[in-house]
């Protein structure tokens, strides 16, 4: 009789441990210390260190739309002193890699085309402050992070259009030769809208973007794959207006972050998700099968104890059925497959650029923004000033369509 | 046989289905990453290296100043030679702070040789030109004549150059640096002294993050 109690206790509990999967957990905000009292005092968001670029590149970025350039080159240079290295030998990586914890676990450095645009607005800043080698520094490594060595990637690796543009500009401002950037550029753009005459002696460069980036979810049987979503926006092109609608600068779209994360190609990560994922599933009708062992044991040793014979045999397996069953579903519910979709969630869409020689002095205009028929969308017009300098130093203009 | 081994068969056969899955990794070639490793510049490696740090910036500025107090028109100069240092030019793929290699450079010379060569603050001319006229304004005290010139001419311009190679291929991320720096003598245009320092470095990144 104990036995048969055994038994039902481990059915009932093998079917209460089998709805037991749970999703990841948001980032928890980091334990209370006297450090971060001290943040708190000031009112500062708590951030776990994990998450610590992930804010850098939000605030990053809104700082550099408010205009708020030194923060905007604070946060960027905070982040790209992560992003730049090699991780290696990281415990909370090699957590991510683990069974039973989830892949967000690990240190956000963010996907190739987040991790680009760190760049690209460094590189901005950069030039906005007359650095334009360290600018062509910026452009050229997000260039290497959008590369993929493996075979049949080739195609959509290092294929910012803009990157190997501005490259190639910055070389040319130096004195040095920009034309092989310039060719990659014309190549990635073939068949678009031609890129701008490379003008070595523009002294304003104007910078754009629109609509809104490509957001992460997680797809497959069990959030293993991550997937990319791009909300196509009505924002199509844009065009500078200045001097009274004297000078109209097109300003058309020449990169996709939409396109450049959902053409960058698989992760290693994904391969191990994947296997997460098989185990996940392997546990689980592993643990089907024990369990239904275990209930047809079960079953045969009450046959047994009817007729009398002994059903000692029966009953261990049925226990030890009964038991593996539910480490098996304990084992796929602890299991942690979904993909990591922490996002840089307010990334534009489309970037744009020209390059303009104006005389110095105050400049007045507005950027219109155009739908698909080609009409200004009036609601998101937005009026600029601008001073040019008469020093040697370019004038970078930054306008977006996102708000701070 | 008996009907309780064909139960503990199935209960071993279950139990080794279970755990067949555990290896998350496997199929993935280093997993952990593989460490940044300095290597000589003429040695091969599987593949190529990463960015600027301050041991590089440390052995690089060291070597400069040393080889230029070597040569002759440091070392035997008749008059202290005047130098301005004029900022390094940035060829590689890492944005840094330039003014760190001249700076060490001034230093490590000024430290070493203080008595050998002289360095103009070419960098601080706007404050510099503000002081004096001020001074030629008479908005403030001078204790000499503002109105003759005596912000001095350059003999040599040091300056110096960072050029980068990048590779990268599926076994990780290699970068080789060139860090060259000359001087100038400013009257001939000659390049009167030249060395060059490289570093190689590669890495593998953890596949949590490939």
């Amino acid at each position: 009789m104990n036995r048969r109690r055994i038994l039902s206790l481990s059915l009932v509990a093998a079917t209460f441990l089998a709805g037991c999967e749970s999703l990841p957990d948001e980032p928890r905000a980091g334990v209370r210390s006297a450090a971060t009292a001290t943040a708190a005092d000031r009112r500062e968001p708590v951030v776990p260190e994990r998450d610590r670029v992930l804010v850098d590149y939000r605030l990053g970025v809104s700082a550099l739309r408010a205009g708020r350039f030194d923060e905007a080159k604070a946060k960027f240079d905070d982040a790209i002193a992560r992003i730049g290295g090699i991780i290696t030998n990281d415990a909370e990586a090699e957590r991510a890699r683990g069974l039973f914890s989830a892949e967000r676990v690990k240190t956000f450095i963010g996907e190739p085309y987040e991790r680009v645009m760190a760049y690209y607005y460094r590189g901005i800043l950069y030039w906005r402050d007359g650095e334009r080698d360290n600018a062509r520094a910026c452009f050229r490594s997000g260039q290497v992070i959008d590369s993929d060595p493996r075979p049949g990637h080739e195609n959509y690796a290092a294929d910012y259009v803009l990157l190997d543009y501005l490259e190639g500009l910055a070389s040319a401002k130096l004195l040095a030769d920009g034309s092989d950037a310039i060719a990659r550029a014309q190549a990635h753009n073939a068949g678009k809208i031609p890129l701008p005459p490379l003008n070595p002696a523009a002294n304003v460069l104007i910078f754009a973007e629109y609509g809104y980036g490509p957001r992460k979810f997680a797809g497959g049987q069990y959030g293993e794959q991550l997937r990319f979503h791009v909300d196509d926006s009505p924002t199509r092109s844009a065009r500078l207006v200045l001097d009274g609608g004297r000078k109209i600068v097109p300003l058309p779209v020449y990169d996709d972050l939409g396109f450049q994360a959902t053409t960058r190609g698989g992760r290693v990560m994904d391969h191990i998700l994947g296997n997460k994922a098989q185990f996940k599933a392997t546990a689980n009708a592993a643990a089907d099968v024990a369990l239904a062992g275990a209930v047809v044991a079960s079953d045969q040793a009450r046959r047994r104890d009817r007729r009398g014979k002994d059903n000692d045999d029966a009953a261990v397996a049925a226990v030890g059925l009964g038991i593996l069953g539910v480490i098996g579903k304990a084992a796929a519910a602890a299991t942690q497959t979904v993909a990591d979709t922490r996002e840089w969630n307010n990334l534009p869409q489309r970037l744009s650029f020209a390059a303009l020689v104006l005389p110095p002095g105050e400049h007045e205009g507005k950027i219109e923004f155009i739908d698909r028929e080609g009409n200004a969308l009036a609601q998101r017009t937005q009026r600029i000033t601008f001073s040019v300098a008469a020093e040697e130093r370019d004038t970078v203009v930054f306008l977006s369509e996102l708000k701070p | 046989m008996k009907t309780p081994s064909r139960f503990l068969l199935c209960a071993l056969g279950a139990g080794s289905a279970l755990l067949s899955g555990c290896a998350t990794s496997a199929g993935v070639q280093n997993p952990s990453g593989v460490p940044v490793v300095e290597m000589r510049p003429d040695e091969r490696g599987a593949v190529a290296g990463t960015g600027v740090e301050s041991t590089d910036l440390v052995t690089v500025t060291d070597k400069m100043a040393r080889s230029i107090l070597g040569i002759p028109q440091i070392a035997r100069a008749a008059a202290k030679p005047v130098i301005v240092i004029d900022p390094v030019v940035n060829d590689t793929r890492f944005p840094i702070n330039k003014d760190l290699f001249t700076d060490r450079i001034r230093i490590a010379l000024n430290r070493n040789a203080i008595d050998r060569v002289t360095f103009l603050a070419r960098d601080r001319m706007k404050a510099l030109e503000r002081e004096r006229a001020l001074k030629q304004a008479g908005q403030v005290t001078a204790s000499s004549d503002p109105q003759v010139v005596e912000f001095r001419g350059a003999d040599y311009f040091l300056t110096g150059k960072l050029g980068g190679l990048t590779t990268r291929t599926s076994q990780g991320t290699s970068d080789y640096i060139l860090y060259s720096f000359q001087l100038i003598d400013a009257r001939t245009s000659e390049i009167v002294w030249e060395d060059s320092h490289e570093i190689k470095k590669q890495g593998l990144e953890d596949a949590a993050y490939r």
